[in-house]
């Protein structure tokens, strides 16, 4: 029996700075302990400030999904002040996030997760010389080509947003930019570019055939593009084998629209779906450099232990819904969406799910996306009334791309008097709560193999990587 | 130094056809506020001169600034872009993960000692000796430090970087300290912004292979060209500014017609950048233009300056002692002189208590 500790990090290609500690046993991790080792303090210098400064204050948490926190604090601030955004704002600020989320799932998959397989250490395997032409980080053609679809999807954000990252535009009663008729054209222009990219090297098929796919079976037969690609590689691998997570998921629904959320919100356990209850989202201090008890995110507070105390290990907070760990992401939100796949991966809740779920919400995304584009109405109203609020309580819950994203937040007087924020990494990296029981990548992480002399386990990486950790967010 | 390649070559080596890469030379020049003249000037120092190599470190950051970088303007200004930073060191984007990203690190710095541009996105926090952020096990500002002592010169990437900016908002939990509190001995070129816009970047590091040396800077430290006018100097709305037309609230008619964003909070009368000219997103639009003030994001402590959606006050204009509500009904038909503008601009910096080298940059312009 060997045993022996790894610390694995800092991880490249993450947005943010992460370590994770393993124990590692008989070439397996038996137990992993996730830190989040970069704190900012957001939530202590919300208070005090104009609510509204909210809007160009929260966004900073993150530069690849900041259009999620301004969104979350619009629908915060509207909550609170009674605020509502008209039918074509809604939809305005639908595809501004979504656009935000598709461009996060292209960049995680082709710059982030892909790079790995073409790691010197596979040499020899049957579908190597394939994963370095497309996806050698920064050089491989598909790396090449997905920043530049990027950047041109993007044209759709500056054309609604004015500018990305950091855009200003989605407001409490709607969106300030109320598009023309020429620029829905050319929106629509560019939703078609960038499905022909998607097409081209992504799915190698219509987007429209992978979203119809119902059973793992069908999934992997799927044998085009990139995607079939990642099959293969996962059936050579066994990526289905690995990183398991707790199974229980969490969706806030994403895209608020006037007949209700385009992507429905809820609680997947056990392959039943059921509404979620809000006020049962606590968040845990125990193993985390933080002072208070566990607490509701409108009870909460944010301070900083200083003195870094033994018996914790990261600065982020350990969120349970219902006192249970809870998975967040795409996978989620399209298994509770009632996808048949995505309910079929949700159950497997491997490495090779949270990727599938991914692919498969970037194919359902371009269709909504498109959908959306053509229903923009130049004439009718983007913005209602903004209400000035001088006290009152509220909470805006989103879907980032990375999973679920809540603000919670009090005015008093005219001004914050407090604001707790809870990202979706926060849910999947969380440290462990006063029970004892691991989050949910720090559950995945046990049963990974790790060969002996490994110091930056291949395994661990997939892992870690097929959650798209955002540590940013994770602590702000 | 013959050892190390071109950006050419680089940019080559990636299959960068002979049009586009003079075509990134033509846009650079351009965004340099440099003449047609310069372009044969930047292809060749492009083509002869060994390529810069940057090592790229985040801090207490959100990465905004890299976001920004991957997607400049052109096509190609990416790919030079990507060349500069990939061949070397960057945490965000490079393959190299854990122990090898560290060794990488180390021998980058090793291999061009004293000739590497060290790239700063984001800034150390202080407090608990630097605990709240961890790089590799030890605080950031080691490694800044330590990467920083054989950098050329060091660009202070957006606005973290360059003034602290959001976590060293009020209180600044983490005492988090822009890069020129820390390293005091090596020149510093501030690239303010959150984020700063892509072509600035690509700019500032292009202009300084082309003509081996900083770009002229101000009293901030700023690259005069780029940051050298307000965004309300050029800004496309400035008419209805000029004639008292004010959208006064969101969505309305006068939104609609494009009015001028003042009255909405627009910090664009006293901050210093080239939104209103190079604009964002490849040149697609910037925040006025969708319909949101300005927030002032590239000045210094912008967080801190009261609300975002507070209107700027003492703004004077054209020398005449009236606010915005009152000029419009005088200022038909007036046309701004220059010398009168850069009154106007001193009597508002000084009255915000900020420093600010207008000299310098109009001798740049």
């Amino acid at each position: 029996m060997s045993e022996r500790q790894l610390l694995v990090g800092p991880f490249n290609r993450v947005e943010g700075d992460l370590e994770i500690k393993l124990d590692i046993r008989d070439g397996q991790v038996a137990a992993a302990y996730a830190n989040s080792p970069l704190f900012r303090g957001f939530e202590m210098m919300l208070p005090g400030k104009d609510p509204r400064d909210a809007l160009t204050l929260t966004p900073r948490i993150c530069g690849i999904c900041s259009v999620s926190q301004s969104a979350a604090a619009a629908f915060a601030l509207a909550e609170a002040s009674g605020a509502r955004m008209p039918a074509q704002g809604a939809l305005a600020a639908a595809i501004l996030h979504g656009v935000e989320n598709m461009a996060d799932h292209v960049t995680h998959f082709h710059l982030f997760f892909m790079p790995d397989f073409a790691r010197p250490a596979y040499a020899g395997r049957a579908w190597h010389d394939r994963a370095v032409q497309r996806f050698t980080a920064l050089q491989g053609s598909a790396a090449r080509a997905t920043a530049e679809a990027r950047a041109r999807l993007f044209h759709i954000a500056g054309t609604l947003g004015g500018k990305w990252p950091h855009t200003l535009a989605i407001q409490p009663g709607g969106v300030t930019r109320a598009p023309a008729a020429q620029d829905r054209v050319r929106m629509l222009a560019t939703l078609r570019s960038f499905r022909r990219y998607l097409e081209d090297g992504l799915f190698g098929a219509p987007v429209e055939a992978f979203a119809a796919l119902t059973t793992i079976a069908e999934l992997e037969a799927w044998e085009t593009g990139d995607a079939g690609l990642f099959m293969a590689i996962s059936a050579d691998l066994g990526l289905h084998l690995s990183g398991f997570g707790p199974r229980r998921y969490l969706s806030f629904g994403a895209y608020p629209l006037e007949g209700g959320r385009a992507m429905a919100p809820g609680l997947w356990d056990n392959g039943a779906v059921t509404p979620y209850d809000a006020t049962q989202i606590t968040e845990d201090l125990s193993h985390a450099w933080m002072l208070g008890d566990t607490a509701h995110p409108t009870q909460g507070q944010t301070l900083p232990d200083e003195d870094m105390r033994e018996s914790a290990y990261s600065w982020c907070k350990a969120p349970r819904l219902g006192g249970r760990v809870t998975e967040v992401g795409a996978l989620a939100r399209q298994a509770i969406d009632g996808h048949p796949l995505a309910q079929a991966l949700a159950a497997e809740g491997s490495t090779r799910a949270r990727i599938a779920g991914r692919l498969l919400e970037i194919a359902r995304l371009q269709l909504l996306l498109e959908d959306w584009a053509r229903a923009l109405d130049p004439d009718a109203r983007f913005m209602g009334d903004q209400p000035t609020v001088k006290a009152g309580t509220g909470a805006g819950l989103v879907e980032a791309a990375r999973g679920s994203l809540g603000h919670w937040l009090r005015i008093e007087g005219g001004r914050i008097a407090s604001y707790q924020i809870v990202a979706p990494t926060t849910w999947n990296f969380s440290p462990r709560d006063a029970t004892g029981t691991p989050g949910p990548v720090e559950m995945a992480l046990v049963g990974a193999e790790v060969a002996e002399g490994e110091e930056t386990p291949l395994s661990v990486q997939h892992i870690v990587r097929s959650f798209d950790p955002c540590m940013v967010c994770t602590v702000h | 130094m013959s050892q190390i390649e071109t950006f050419y070559d680089v940019m080559r080596r990636q299959g960068i056809t002979r049009r586009s890469f003079m075509k990134y030379c033509s846009l650079t020049a351009a965004a340099l506020g440099l003449g047609p003249a310069f372009v044969p000037k930047i292809a060749h120092a492009m083509e002869t001169k060994p390529r810069t190599p940057v090592i790229w470190v985040h801090g207490l950051e959100c990465t905004c600034c890299s976001e920004s970088f991957i997607r400049s303007a052109h096509p190609l200004a990416k790919d030079v872009v990507l060349s500069m930073i990939s061949l070397d060191y960057d945490d965000t984007l490079m393959a190299a993960a854990g122990h090898q990203a560290e060794a990488a690190l180390e021998e980058t710095i090793e291999k061009y000692k004293g000739n590497y541009i060290l790239a700063v996105e984001g800034n150390p926090p202080l407090n608990e000796d630097g605990m709240f952020c961890i790089v590799g096990g030890k605080p950031f500002v080691e490694q800044l430090r330590h990467a920083a002592k054989d950098a050329k010169a060091i660009i202070s990437w957006g606005a973290c970087a360059s003034y602290g900016c959001v976590q060293a908002a009020k209180p600044n939990p983490t005492r988090a300290v822009p890069v020129h509190k820390v390293i005091t001995d090596k020149p510093i070129i501030k690239v303010p912004g959150c984020p700063p816009i892509a072509e600035v970047m690509t700019g500032v590091i292009t202009y300084m292979l082309t003509f081996d040396r900083l770009p002229e800077l101000d009293r901030q430290g700023r690259p005069a060209m780029f940051y050298g006018q307000r965004i309300h100097d050029k800004c496309y709305r400035r008419p209805h500014f000029d004639a008292g037309q004010f959208v006064e609230e969101w969505d309305d008619e006068n939104a609609r017609k494009g009015y001028c964003l003042y009255k909405m909070g627009c910090k664009g009368p006293t901050t210093y950048n080239a939104c209103s000219t190079v604009r964002w997103n490849e040149g697609v639009s910037f925040p006025i233009q969708s319909g949101h003030g300005c927030i002032g994001c590239s000045e210094d402590g912008f967080w801190d300056q009261g609300s975002f959606y507070n209107r700027v006050t003492d703004l004077t204009q054209f020398g005449v002692e009236k606010n915005a509500d009152q000029i419009g009904l005088a200022a038909a038909g007036v046309v701004g002189g220059g010398i009168a503008l850069h009154a106007a601009v001193s009597a508002l910096k000084s009255a915000q208590k900020k420093t600010q080298d207008r000299k310098s940059a109009q001798e740049e312009v």
